[in-house]
């Protein structure tokens, strides 16, 4: 965006800054603290309640985490539903957000309602397992993904989006003969990236922090993902154990709390970085002349 | 209007939508959700097949050596389902309410017994008691412990053994030495002992808290403070009845005490909020000098101070007297976790015998060392007759650790243990001990309805009311008031019931 | 665009019941298009739907649904007489109300900041950055809090005391609660919430900023009228869903800042499931609490929703 070069403006952009900064390092500060916590030592830990620069640098956390031989395992399972997931949940969200801008749709309000009730309401985790059950879909990679295909929020925001789009858009698709699937392709889905970048990450997210469904419906433990593997060894290093007269039950250390944090959100936190170059603004410039 | 009228055709419209997917998805039922065979028994002399599910406590799922040496020694066939310990429950009440539980469940621990009561008195379950004396070492399990697990009477469950009393004093000894004082042996000397550490403050600048303590009045230190001032464990008789023990004077000394030790600065201002890791911090950075929970602890104590702190030493006891001058602890059960064995997978008596037999080995030498301590040679080596295990413990968990939560006998038939450090060796006699004086609950096997349906949010009102005294935020008349509401508000019938079930079982 | 002064759907006008047959058969690309998502919300969210009838049985999961008593209105008629219960609905509205009030407007502001940055660099980096602390679990947090606020040593109590202040019992006093509480949902969720803001806003036309500024607009004015009435609908979209959805969210969040010393405030209809229904595997009974409070948001959705469109916005049905 051009600016303007009044000194009004740029006092603007200086104290604009300058909160930005201090609101970025608040935020930044106790998740330095856990990144920098999971390479030192557990006693240094414990010696200093907030370590910014660990004097004994150690990799013995990421050590312990990576020598168990299913966290490979247990990534791939992740990513591969994140990207499955995401791209089932998009499609079936834009679809449907897309479906329900149109104002001559009969039985529209209807469906609004309905879609907004389920985000009110919830049956609880034993109908919805027994859904789960019936469909066959226990123990399949497909038991983490469907049951939570779409989210009502990420629906309404769509629809939302998309109906901020202007109409005259649609009209003169149809004149040039455009069918409704051609619409949505060829000008809703193009001119929404920003809209669509944010809810894939959203979903994006969700998916990568399944847990509760693969602990319902996961029996194989070949399957987890990686959320449940990086509590069991948050379980195992809280000395959670069955205390009992064996003496060799040797509870992990502290500092591995703190690199699974690390391994857990690093990923996904990488992804937006990416996602960014979406946002980019004015892509509606020109798009309707007259 | 009119749209309204419109709306409601759509509405039912949608309705029968619903509904008829909801049947044609209902029409795919199976049964067969059970994790692998419901008890198939190929012919009498095959190995017994066996469904089991058990609590995962290590990241992974174990190896299937141990598993295979299992089946070897107890000719039996074994599909194993670990289930992590973060959802266990939820994984439980799920497949309870489909009707899929394998044949052997191990419960989490010994709080979900209670969950289950009632569907234990539903018939649910397999009565074992009767079936018991046929087994050569299910009928010597200990009857005390038996009789603590029954419901209505009636034995349904297979116990976990577990020390029953291992909580006491852990303390630093370096610091005790240099100031002369000798190992607490009242509640006075004890608080004696923690007002001279905070005189002394050998942690240094004015840091020093001498106890520390978390945000658990029964794991932290009230329980077992409480035992020193004569407070019955739960429940104790009264004039031949039973009474709650927040409602005798024991359990107000308590609360004076820890008010006091509090004010006093002799104990972390925040405990009640304290977690566990914060606790132990205290004692691992050196800033605390006594801790009250499992005496086992301080083998981990011990290895992680010294680090931080170089010379610092610690000692264990329990043997603090009581009101009448002998020493004085509070006893659990007797049990770890226990084993259900559901009716919906174990569908005839014959099935029953055949895994009943099974699980009688679980307890013999053989079984349960491979079970607690995994393979002699690999595993661990034997030193002056006691288990030391290898240092590989990469290995251990990864092989033997989760069996662990499987194993059912825990010193009974079980080799003992090398320790390599003798503070430890001490927790562990000191607690093995403690059984000759320890304090039970009487109300572990009796039945109290209310109780089932309030109690824990009544229990809620109480340990507010205790924390909130020892703040200072309610004084006597206030604590007093909040009893007489915890009986309004059903106190009264529990204590009723439990007095009836009390009596109508013997009332020992 | 919207003659908002009807009554009824706004689109009414365009479903007039005449030739409705012929209309739905023009759209029936459009049916096709939204027919898998109606068969997920059937499947998943619809059909189990049925296990809220537990609401008014004595549920026994080896029983099934089919198979357990039904006690009608029981376990309402004891969430309505417990001796805590309008302590407890008055708390959880209040926490509800501070997470509007207070919360609500601060991820729109940082992305009215963040939009505002020239440097894509730098934007780029401190978006990055704020969205961070939403990745923390609550149990981190709070336990970062401990740390940082516990009488024990804690930084900001040392730091009182060095300038000769008394201590403040932060973490079990009531009066502190609801701050800290904000706070640190603000600390964790506004960088998470600008987001979707800053998505709003990339499709705001560039020519209008240049047409403001060309009449002598200054930032604030571009601000106040050009890029917040731009995001209006969005906000007003997020402002219904967050009504709907506040009395659901927070439970670990408080369940891990209650204590015996704050529960006067802090008790919330969550947490008083939590101890006097799961805890005891009471299903029913927590259920109908769940069910109560489904009931509440709705009617405030409902509200709301016909509040927006009064104000001529298009609601979220």
């Amino acid at each position: 965006m051009v600016q303007d070069k009044t000194f009004a403006s740029r006092m603007f952009d200086f104290f604009n800054v300058l909160l930005l900064a201090a609101v970025a390092l608040l935020m930044l500060l106790p998740f330095l603290h856990v990144v920098m916590g999971s390479f030192t030592t557990t006693e240094e830990l414990a010696r200093k309640p907030f370590v910014l620069i660990p004097t004994e640098f150690t990799l013995d956390a990421y050590r312990y985490i990576l020598s168990t031989n299913t966290i490979f395992r247990a990534l791939a399972v992740s990513i591969g539903i994140t990207l499955a997931g995401t791209l089932i949940s998009m499609i079936l969200t834009s679809f449907m957000a897309y479906g329900l801008t149109r104002r001559d749709l009969d039985g529209r309000k209807t469906i609004n309602l309905m879609i907004v009730f389920t985000m009110l309401f919830n049956g609880g985790m034993i109908p919805t397992f027994l859904v789960v059950k019936n469909l066959g879909l226990i123990d399949t990679y497909m038991a983490m993904i469907l049951p939570s295909a779409i989210s009502a929020f990420n629906l309404i925001i769509l629809r939302s989006f998309f109906q901020g789009l202007p109409d005259g858009l649609e009209e003169s698709a149809k004149i040039d003969g455009c069918g409704d699937f051609g619409i949505l392709f060829k000008i809703v889905l193009p001119l929404s990236l920003p809209s669509l970048a944010t809810i894939s990450l959203f979903y994006a997210v969700t998916y990568w922090n399944s847990y509760f469904s693969a602990i319902m419906y996961i029996n194989d433990a070949g399957k987890w993902p990686i959320q449940v593997l990086l509590r069991q060894i948050v379980i195992a290093a809280s000395g959670m154990a069955a205390d009992t007269t064996n003496e060799f039950i040797k509870p992990p250390e502290q500092t591995i709390k703190m690199a699974v944090i690390v391994v857990s959100t690093v990923p996904i936190l990488i992804v937006y970085p990416f996602l960014q170059k979406y946002f980019a603004k004015g892509a509606l410039v020109g798009s309707v002349k007259g | 209007m009119g749209n309204n009228v419109n709306r409601m055709k759509w509405v039912s419209a949608f309705c029968s939508l619903t509904v008829a997917t909801a049947v044609f998805a209902g029409c795919g039922k199976n049964s067969d959700e059970s994790a692998g065979d419901s008890g198939k028994t190929g012919g009498d002399s095959g190995p017994v097949k066996i469904t089991v599910m058990a609590d995962l406590q290590t990241t992974e799922v174990p190896s299937d050596k141990i598993e295979k040496l299992l089946e070897e020694k107890t000719n039996a066939q074994f599909d194993i389902q670990w289930v992590p310990d973060g959802s266990y429950d939820e994984k439980f009440q799920a497949a309870f309410a489909t009707g899929s539980l394998p044949q052997v469940v191990y419960l989490k621990n010994s709080a979900s017994f209670v969950l289950l009561r009632d569907a234990i008195k539903n018939g649910q379950f397999w009565e074992i008691g009767p079936y018991l004396k046929d087994y050569p070492n299910l009928k010597n399990l200990n009857p005390q412990i038996l009789k603590n697990t029954e419901v209505g009477g009636k034995i349904y469950t297979l116990y976990q053994e577990r020390q029953p009393a291992r909580s006491g004093l852990i303390y630093r000894k370096d610091w005790a030495d240099k100031l002369g004082i000798p190992a607490p042996k009242t509640v006075d000397d004890l608080y004696n002992m923690l007002k001279k550490f905070k005189e002394a403050d050998l942690a240094g600048g004015g840091k020093t808290i001498p106890l520390a303590d978390r945000n658990d009045l029964v794991y932290g230190s009230f329980k077992t403070l409480s035992m020193y001032f004569g407070t019955p464990n739960n429940w104790g008789i009264q004039d031949g009845k039973l009474v709650p023990d927040f409602m005798t004077k024991g359990y107000m000394d308590t609360m004076k005490f820890m008010k006091k030790l509090r004010d006093e600065g002799l104990i972390n201002q925040d405990f009640p909020v304290t977690s566990k890791t914060d606790q132990q911090n205290l004692m691992y950075t050196g800033r605390s000098g006594a801790y009250i929970g499992t005496m086992g602890d301080v083998k981990t104590m011990q290895e992680k101070t010294e680090k931080n702190v170089p010379g610092a030493v610690f000692d264990v006891t329990n043997e603090i007297a009581g009101v009448n001058g002998k020493p004085v602890t509070w006893g659990l059960s007797g049990y770890g976790t226990l084993i259900v064995f559901p009716k919906s997978s174990i569908k005839t008596e014959a099935e029953l015998k055949k895994i009943l037999g099974v699980m009688d080995q679980f307890y013999a030498a053989d079984v349960a060392n491979l079970l607690k301590y995994g393979v002699e040679g690999e595993h661990y080596t034997m030193k002056d007759g006691k288990v030391l295990p290898v240092s590989d413990s990469k290995l251990i968990e990864k092989e033997v650790r989760p069996y662990l939560n499987m194993a059912l006998a825990d010193t009974t038939n079980v080799k003992p243990s090398y320790y390599t450090m003798p503070v430890a060796e001490k927790a562990n006699t000191l607690s093995n001990n403690a059984e000759k004086f320890m304090i039970t609950d009487p109300t572990a096997s009796l039945d109290s309805k209310t109780y089932n349906e309030k109690g824990a949010r009544l229990q809620e009102q109480i340990k507010d009311a205790t924390y909130q005294f020892i703040m200072g935020k309610i004084d006597e008349a206030g604590f007093q008031a909040a009893v007489k509401k915890w009986q309004n508000d059903g106190g009264q019938k529990i204590i009723d019931e439990f007095n009836e079930s009390y009596k109508s079982s013997g009332g020992k | 665009m919207n003659n908002t002064a009807l009554q009824g759907s706004p689109g009414a006008a365009l479903r007039p019941k005449s030739g409705r047959w012929k209309r739905m058969v023009r759209n029936r690309y459009i049916y096709l298009m939204i027919l898998p998502g109606l068969l997920y919300f059937i499947l998943f969210k619809y059909i189990p739907m049925f296990g809220l009838i537990i609401s008014f049985q004595d549920y026994q999961p080896y029983k099934g649904i089919m198979g357990s008593d039904w006690v009608g209105l029981e376990h309402f008629r004891r969430l309505f007489t417990d001796s805590e219960f309008w302590v407890i609905f008055k708390n959880t509205l209040v926490v509800f109300v501070v997470n509007i009030v207070f919360y609500f407007p601060v991820p729109i502001i940082l992305a009215v900041m963040l939009n505002e940055v020239a440097n894509s660099y730098f934007k780029r980096i401190v978006q990055t950055i704020v969205y961070v602390p939403h990745f923390l679990s609550w149990v981190i947090i709070v336990s970062i809090s401990f740390v940082m606020l516990t009488m024990d040593g804690g930084i900001i109590n040392e730091l009182l005391a060095y300038f000769g202040f008394e201590p403040i019992n932060f973490l079990m006093s009531s009066a502190w609660f609801r701050p800290i509480y904000v706070l640190q949902v603000i600390w964790r969720e506004a960088g998470w919430g600008t987001i979707v803001y800053l998505a709003a806003m990339a499709a705001i036309d560039p020519g209008l900023y240049e047409a403001a500024r060309m009449d002598g607009a200054g930032r604030f004015q571009q601000i106040w009228h050009i890029t917040l009435p731009g995001i209006r609908t969005v906000v007003i979209v997020l402002l219904i869903l967050k009504i709907g959805s506040v009395l659901d969210t927070s439970f670990e969040h408080i369940y891990l800042l209650l204590n015996s010393m704050n529960k006067n405030v802090a008790e919330i209809l969550d947490t008083f499931v939590y101890t006097a229904g799961l805890k005891q595997g009471q299903f029913s009974f927590s259920t109908a609490v769940g069910l109560f409070k489904s009931v509440i948001g709705l009617i405030l959705v409902m509200f709301s929703n016909w509040l927006a469109k009064k104000f001529g916005e298009e609601g979220i049905y």
